[in-house]
């Protein structure tokens, strides 16, 4: 416990976690104008975004605070990135010589942050996006339209990419290299998975796909409904994918020379 | 028990034989001086016994165990690696606090610590603005965090000023003389640590060279000389006769081998000699260091 609380301090005594949580909550905002503006327009002749007043908006609104998994996936890159960039892995392992113990003191730490920074979105998309709802004339439900299943999905979803990221830093240890790698997978390769309708039966096996399903909500933008694993199958992959990058975390570590 | 035992520890890195069949103990409430040049196997002997490297034979034990196996580390080593072991973005309280959280250590201990290696004024600043001596101390400062018994530090005097070193010296032989710890200091430059030591272990391209106590290495490879100077003609010829070996440094100043101070003096005093300097020349261990270490060292 004590070695949690240490993986803890050491992220909040550097300042990026605070840049972090701000960039996210600015790109939050952004979806939400967005998701206002065109709130009950239709879109390339299909249905589009709901109205305001549509109990289908609130479930979609919270899940722009999804766009944070990039986020604490950052963050778990440099939780395990940074011991390496500035070598307080020696210091850490000299306090910890049991290797494992450090490693899941920071995985568990990992998923603190994920859920800190998912309480966070959530608890900001929610203050927003009921503002919205009652000046748009709607009522305000948090249990309809599976928005406690957005929630929960954007929760865990967090946790668990900053458990992606801790792995993909264990692996790779260039701080640089794995944050270049943790977005470029993000955006671009995952998106075109995501976009092109040939790869999607790959896709949704990806971290992404099953994120996507574990929220399972639906926009019809006229190109086609997405194809996703079913809701408890994408909490399995997400929690699989979580798993194995643990196991690799903790196995690049327990060998490796600190020189 | 034996505070540090290093038992034939061989590492390679690859084809490079790092470290090659080390062994050498250091005991409670003496300095040990690990001497090399650079690139000798130093670092990594020290970091084979503190577990962060593993090696491929032999052992390496602090109280008897593995560091690996110690119950509480922190409380029974202090160690201070590279200078460079710091978050920039992380103040000096923070860094020593963050360990003592891991340690379970009360976070007191980071403020006295810092006060103990004089950084009391710097707590609050980011690590990434202090300079090299200042690293060192706070690198020094997590060390005594547990109040250990066993200090083990690689190049502790890199980068600090010469009045951080005569403070480093006087430290180190506070914690052996006063404390009863045992200090084992590794350093290429001799002259760093010469006036620490009470031990000296030299390695050179990973093999042990020569071990022993700073006494009986500059007594052994001692190579006792006087230097007297003199106006007189006639102290040459008497030396000389008295079995001395003696070279003319400059006009009227002598070096004589294989006579001891008391014998010059005598001499001078027997033959009514002026002699207006007399200066025992202990043979200097950075001379028996280069011997040793080969043409590397240079």
């Amino acid at each position: 416990m004590r070695l949690v609380k240490s993986e803890l301090q050491k992220l909040f005594t550097t300042r990026l976690w605070w840049i972090m949580l701000i960039v996210m909550l600015l790109l939050v905002v952004l979806q939400l104008v967005f998701l206002i503006a065109f709130a009950g327009q239709e879109q390339n002749g299909a249905p589009g975004i709901p109205a305001l007043d549509d109990p289908g908006w609130l479930p979609i609104a919270f899940s722009a605070a999804s766009t944070g998994n990039i986020f604490t996936m950052i963050l778990g890159v440099v939780m395990m990135t940074s011991e390496y960039r500035y070598q307080t892995i020696t210091g850490t392992l000299l306090v910890t010589p049991k290797r494992t113990l450090v490693i899941a003191a920071k995985l568990m730490s990992g998923v603190v942050v994920g859920l800190l920074f998912a309480v966070v979105a959530l608890v900001f998309v929610g203050i927003v996006a009921v503002i919205a709802v009652v000046a748009g004339g709607g009522t305000v439900s948090l249990t309809a339209h599976h928005l406690p299943q957005v929630a929960l999905g954007i929760l865990i979803g967090l946790a668990l990419y900053t458990l992606f990221g801790i792995g993909l830093g264990a692996l790779v240890r260039n701080q640089i290299a794995a944050l270049v790698g943790a977005i470029v997978w993000s955006y671009v390769i995952e998106s075109i998975f995501a976009a092109i309708p040939a790869l999607q039966p790959v896709g949704k096996w990806l971290p992404r796909g099953a994120y996507e399903a574990l929220m399972d909500v639906e926009v019809n933008t006229g190109l086609g409904a997405s194809n996703l694993l079913p809701v408890w199958g994408g909490a399995l992959v997400l929690i699989g994918y979580g798993l194995a990058f643990a196991l690799v975390a903790s196995l690049t570590t327990t060998r490796r020379d600190i020189t | 028990m034996t505070a540090i035992e290093i038992r034939n520890l061989s590492k390679s890195f690859g084809p490079v034989r790092a470290v090659d069949d080390i062994s050498f103990t250091v005991e409670a409430g003496t300095v040990t001086g690990y001497l090399g040049p650079n690139g000798a196997g130093k670092t990594t002997t020290l970091r084979s016994l503190l577990g962060l490297v593993t090696a491929d034979s032999g052992t390496a034990l602090v109280n008897g165990t593995r560091y690996a196996d110690l119950a509480s580390p922190v409380s029974e080593v202090g160690a201070v690696l590279e200078a460079t072991n710091f978050h920039p973005g992380r103040t000096a309280l923070n860094h020593l606090r963050v360990l003592c959280t891991a340690a379970g250590l009360p976070a007191a201990r980071a403020g006295e610590c810092l006060e103990q290696v004089g950084l009391s004024e710097a707590a609050d600043k980011r690590v990434g603005g202090f300079s090299l001596g200042m690293r060192q101390r706070l690198a020094l400062a997590s060390a005594l965090l547990g109040e250990p018994r066993v200090y083990i530090l690689d190049e502790p005097a890199n980068g600090l000023d010469p009045a951080g070193i005569q403070w480093l010296r006087g430290f180190l032989r506070y914690l052996a003389h006063e404390q009863g710890a045992a200090v084992l200091v590794s350093s290429h430059v001799l002259s760093e640590v010469e006036q620490t030591v009470d031990n000296v272990v030299i390695i050179a391209k990973g093999r042990l060279v020569r071990q022993g106590t700073l006494a009986e290495l500059t007594a052994s490879d001692g190579d006792q000389s006087v230097r007297v100077r003199t106006a007189s003609e006639e102290l040459r010829p008497a030396l000389e006769k008295a079995g001395g070996t003696v070279e003319e440094l400059e006009t009227g100043l002598f070096r004589v081998h294989g006579l001891t101070n008391e014998d010059v003096a005598r001499l001078a005093l027997d033959q009514r000699i002026l002699v207006t300097e007399l200066t025992p020349e202990r043979s200097d261990l950075q001379k028996i260091f280069l011997e040793l270490t080969g043409d590397e060292s240079r």
